[in-house]
C-alpha cells in the first residue's frame, strides 16, 4: 500500500478545512429538520446554522440523508 | 353523549398545527392521524429512496414507514416544536430507511472480511520506507510523504490511524469502517476529526503552510 500524491493531497486538504469546532453526526440529525425547512423556505440556513452547514459539506452520510430529506418535503409539499 | 362527542371530536380527518398533531400522536393515540402520517411518510419516502432501491420499492418503503411511524410515536414528547412535526418525522423517516439500506448494501461483506490486517497500523510507516524507494517520486515529494507520515505517526492515536487509513488510503465506504471498528457514525467522524486537527496543528506549529505543499505536489 502506498500513499500517492492524490491520497496526499486529499489528507492535506482535510486537514486544512478542519475547524477547532466541528459538530458530529448527532448533532446534525438534531436540527436537520429545522435546516430543511429554512432552505425550503429560502431563508438561507447555513447563515443561521454555519455548523451544520460544516458539517453537511464535510460528512458524506449526513449529506446522502439532507438531500433524501429535501426531495421528500417537495413531494408532500407539491402536493398540497 | 358526551363520550360520543369526545370520540368524534377526536377522529378528525386533518391536523393543521402542530398542536393537533402531537394531541393526535399521545396516547391515547389518535388512529387516523397515525394512518395520515403513514400515508405521507410513503408519499414522500418513494421518490427519496427510489434510486437507491432496485427492486420492491413500495413494500420497502411501506416496511420503512411503519418502523419510522414506531419511533415517532416513541419519541413524541421530545419533539420541539421547531418545524413541522411532518418535516421532523420526515427526518427520522429518511434516515431509518437510509440505514437499513446500507445496513443491506454492506450485508455480504462479513465482519471477517473487515478484520484489518495485523500490519495496518504500521502503514504509514510502510508508505513512508516505500516512497523513498518510488522511482518516478521526485526527491521533494518524498519529503513533503516523510513530513505528513511522521506527523501521522507521532501525533494520531492507532484507532485515528486505523480510522484515517480505511477512510482515505483503503478508501472504504463509512459504513464499513463503522462496522470494521465496531464504533458508530458520530464517534467516527470525531474520531477523524480530531485526527484531522492535529494533524492541522502540528503542521502550523512547523511552520508549514498547507496551501504551498499542496502546490508543490
Ligand atoms: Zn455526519
Amino acid at each position: 500500500m502506498e500513499l500517492t500524491p492524490d491520497i496526499l493531497k486529499k489528507l492535506i486538504k482535510s486537514a486544512q478545512m478542519a475547524a477547532d469546532h466541528e459538530i458530529g453526526c448527532n448533532e446534525c440529525f438534531d436540527e436537520l429538520h429545522e435546516f430543511a425547512e429554512m432552505e425550503l423556505a429560502g431563508k438561507s440556513p447555513e447563515e443561521a446554522k454555519p455548523l451544520i452547514k460544516d458539517h453537511l459539506d464535510k460528512c458524506s452520510s449526513c449529506r446522502e440523508e439532507y438531500q433524501a430529506l429535501l426531495e421528500a418535503l417537495r413531494t408532500i409539499e407539491s402536493d398540497n | 353523549m358526551f363520550n360520543w362527542f369526545k370520540k368524534h371530536r377526536k377522529e378528525k380527518s386533518s391536523y393543521e398545527t402542530n398542536e393537533e398533531w402531537v394531541e393526535a400522536l399521545k396516547p391515547p393515540v389518535d388512529e387516523r392521524a397515525v394512518a395520515l402520517l403513514r400515508q405521507k411518510l410513503i408519499r414522500g419516502l418513494k421518490p427519496a429512496l427510489h434510486k437507491y432501491v432496485d427492486r420492491e420499492l413500495d413494500q420497502f418503503v411501506e416496511d420503512v414507514a411503519q418502523d419510522a411511524l414506531l419511533k415517532v410515536l416513541d419519541n413524541i414528547d421530545s419533539f420541539r416544536g421547531d418545524s413541522k412535526l411532518l418535516t421532523w418525522a420526515m427526518k427520522i423517516a429518511v434516515r431509518e430507511g437510509l440505514t437499513e439500506l446500507r445496513l443491506k448494501r454492506y450485508d455480504d461483506i462479513s465482519i471477517e472480511d473487515l478484520k484489518p490486517d495485523d500490519d495496518s497500523r504500521e502503514v504509514f510507516s510502510l508508505s513512508m520506507a516505500s516512497s523513498e524507494t518510488s522511482p518516478d517520486r521526485s526527491l521533494h515529494e518524498s519529503k513533503l510523504v516523510d513530513k505528513v507520515m511522521t506527523i501521522i505517526n507521532e501525533e494520531l492515536t492507532d484507532k485515528q490511524k486505523q480510522a484515517i487509513n480505511a477512510l482515505m488510503i483503503q478508501r472504504l465506504p463509512g459504513p464499513v469502517v463503522v462496522k470494521q471498528m465496531d464504533t458508530n457514525r458520530n464517534a467516527l467522524y470525531k474520531l477523524v476529526h480530531d485526527a484531522r486537527l492535529k494533524i492541522k496543528n502540528k503542521l502550523e506549529l512547523e511552520g508549514i503552510d498547507p496551501d504551498e505543499m499542496l502546490d508543490q505536489l
